[in-house]
């Protein structure tokens, strides 16, 4: 099933970004963080002393779950609206 | 868009409480500066789309025709407005500090309006920090803001009126729920429901979007709470149980979103340190303000649902009410004028109590709810704090939220007791045999949000260092 409802809106145009060294076709100015859930990412970081897997959970900046390193630094990926080439990767942030 | 450094008002918040009081300050002369880390007008309620996404003009929805209008109002009124500006930091004077992606920056003003609105309760349960564990309000953001589906199969758990809200949407959009798990019985909600015939409007879209459901044969199940989350290869495994018969059930689905009611944001409030009452039915914590919305310290008022939870039609009433108070407190309208204008707007802001009051028993959380929290679950996501931890801590002689932070460190992570406050709150006041209120709450801190230290330093010269004297020896 498409995700993606284009019923009210047309999106920007597609682009593609780079998600642990793979590319992934997406349209401009979506939210990084919506993108990465839709697409199978849903794992985005661990927990700093259990090492589990976390990911997106309030989508307003508010409880800071959905980090990612995006080119090289650590940000929320909810407040993120993507633009061509951007390099994220995701897992433990800590390693890279 | 480039700014004065200091302005009569500053609005923090650009949903609709903080975009009516801005324009209502604005026509009588006063030069406000509104900042809102999205960017757009429109708070979470009516959040735009990406700046990105093209309206097709014949079909809209009517939460987006809205948010245009808020943009098209405060551009024609002259108000400054810093949109994808996160705030920091907030102290008395008033100094506002704000991020943006390069630098940070600061404003001050005579009177600063606080409308921040409110952000997501969600009770812990075993497995809620499972990636694909989401907030109901996160897919309100998905669906009204970005118009995409969180998923191919999703299961709605929870109370209070966004439970009716998503799955009304997900529906529209042509998604399927597999599920609702509501923790309120059905004659709760008919309960609710009557007191919202006061408003005609909403009473008759709230019956429109039960129906969609209910001919859309999507399962309910009342008086049930999610007692368990797990990953597995299809998924999400939900198991679900009756807190009344306990019995048990079992379903798969991609997406489970939870949600339980709203609480209004004290992080600023808190941070200004100026009083706090404990409310349940508005939400838990708010600033103490009188009925023009003054808080207890000169110059700062506090608006919208972060002043109590009333509703989005009421938030722009108590925008404009508040704007009156703070143009009669800076003598721009004398007193005739101000009791003329609050007396009218407060008539409407007691018809529509009568509605919160019925959405606000459907927010609160039954302690069923936390007697279902398992000893080792999580309750403070950003530092892996569990329910065990929080009772340890107790056990030594932790008293209040404050100690038991100090304790365990539950509250000090990048969302700073945001996600967790209120979970630990009930658990610790029924370890202690106490209300919530008498837990306190925890003291704000700077930075209210995370950001990369070196925006706060930003570039400078070595001469420009300050140069600190060796302290005695």
């Amino acid at each position: 099933m498409n995700l993606r409802i284009s019923d009210y809106f047309e999106r920007g145009k597609k682009i593609k970004i780079i998600i642990n060294e793979k590319t992934l076709e997406a349209f401009e100015g979506e939210c990084l963080s919506i993108v990465l859930f839709i697409s199978n990412h849903k794992n985005l970081r661990l927990s700093p002393k259990k090492k589990e897997n976390r990911g997106m959970f309030c989508l307003m900046g508010s409880c800071q779950e959905c980090v990612v390193l995006l080119d090289g630094k650590k940000v929320t990926s909810c407040n993120i609206f993507i633009k061509e080439g951007m390099v994220i990767k995701t897992g433990d942030l800590n390693e890279f | 868009m480039s700014f004065k450094n200091k302005y009569d008002v500053i609005v923090i918040g650009a949903g609709p409480s903080g975009v009516s009081a801005a324009i209502t300050c604005s026509k009588r002369g006063l030069k406000v500066l509104v900042v809102d880390s999205n960017e757009n007008s429109g708070g979470q309620i009516y959040r735009a789309p990406p700046k990105s996404y093209i309206i097709k003009n014949k079909k809209s929805l009517k939460e987006n025709l809205i948010q245009i209008k808020f943009s098209e109002d405060l551009k024609k009124n002259n108000i400054d407005t810093a949109y994808n500006h996160t705030v920091w930091q907030v102290s008395p004077g008033y100094k506002v500090d704000a991020f943006n992606d390069n630098v940070t920056i600061q404003w001050t003003a005579k009177n600063l309006i606080v409308a921040t609105g409110t952000y997501e309760k969600i009770v812990p349960f075993e497995g809620w920090t499972t990636p694909g564990v989401i907030g109901l309000a996160a897919c309100t953001v998905m669906l009204k803001s970005h118009h995409t589906l969180p998923g191919n199969k999703i299961i709605l758990a929870g109370n209070g009126p966004l439970l009716i809200l998503v799955a009304y949407y997900i529906l529209k959009f042509g998604g399927k729920v597999e599920a609702i798990i509501d923790t309120s019985s059905k004659f709760q909600w008919l309960k609710s429901m009557l007191p919202l015939i006061t408003n005609p409007e909403n009473f008759i879209q709230g019956i429109s979007w039960i129906l969609k459901i209910i001919f859309s044969k999507v399962p309910i199940y009342s008086n049930s709470i999610v007692k368990k989350a797990t990953n597995n290869e299809d998924g999400i495994l939900v198991e679900l149980k009756n807190i009344k018969n306990k019995k048990l059930k079992k379903i798969n689905t991609d997406v489970l979103a939870v949600g339980h009611g709203l609480t209004p944001s004290t992080d600023i409030t808190r941070l200004l340190r100026v009083e706090h009452i404990y409310n349940e039915l508005k939400g838990g914590w708010i600033a103490k303000i009188d009925k023009y919305f003054r808080s207890s310290m000169k110059g700062l008022y506090i608006t919208g649902d972060g002043s109590g939870i009333s509703g989005a039609i009421a938030a722009d009433d108590k925008g404009k009410l508040t704007a009156y108070t703070t143009l009669y407190d800076s003598n721009i309208i004398n007193e005739n004028e101000f009791k003329t204008k609050s007396n009218k707007i407060l008539k409407k802001l007691n018809r529509y109590e009568i509605f919160a009051k019925g959405i606000a028993h459907l927010n609160s959380t039954p302690k069923e709810l936390i007697e279902n929290i398992d000893d080792n679950t999580i309750l403070c996501r950003c530092e892996d704090i569990t329910k065990k931890e929080i009772i340890h801590a107790i056990k030594k002689g932790a008293k209040n939220l404050n100690q038991i932070k100090t304790w365990t460190r539950f509250g000090m992570g990048p969302c700073q007791g945001r996600t967790c406050h209120y979970s630990v709150a009930r658990v610790a006041s029924e370890q202690l045999k106490c209300e919530v209120k008498d837990l306190s709450y925890l003291t704000g801190r700077t930075p209210i949000r995370p950001f990369p230290l070196d925006k706060a330093i930003g570039d400078f010269e070595y001469g420009e260092i300050t140069k600190v004297e060796a302290a005695p020896l």
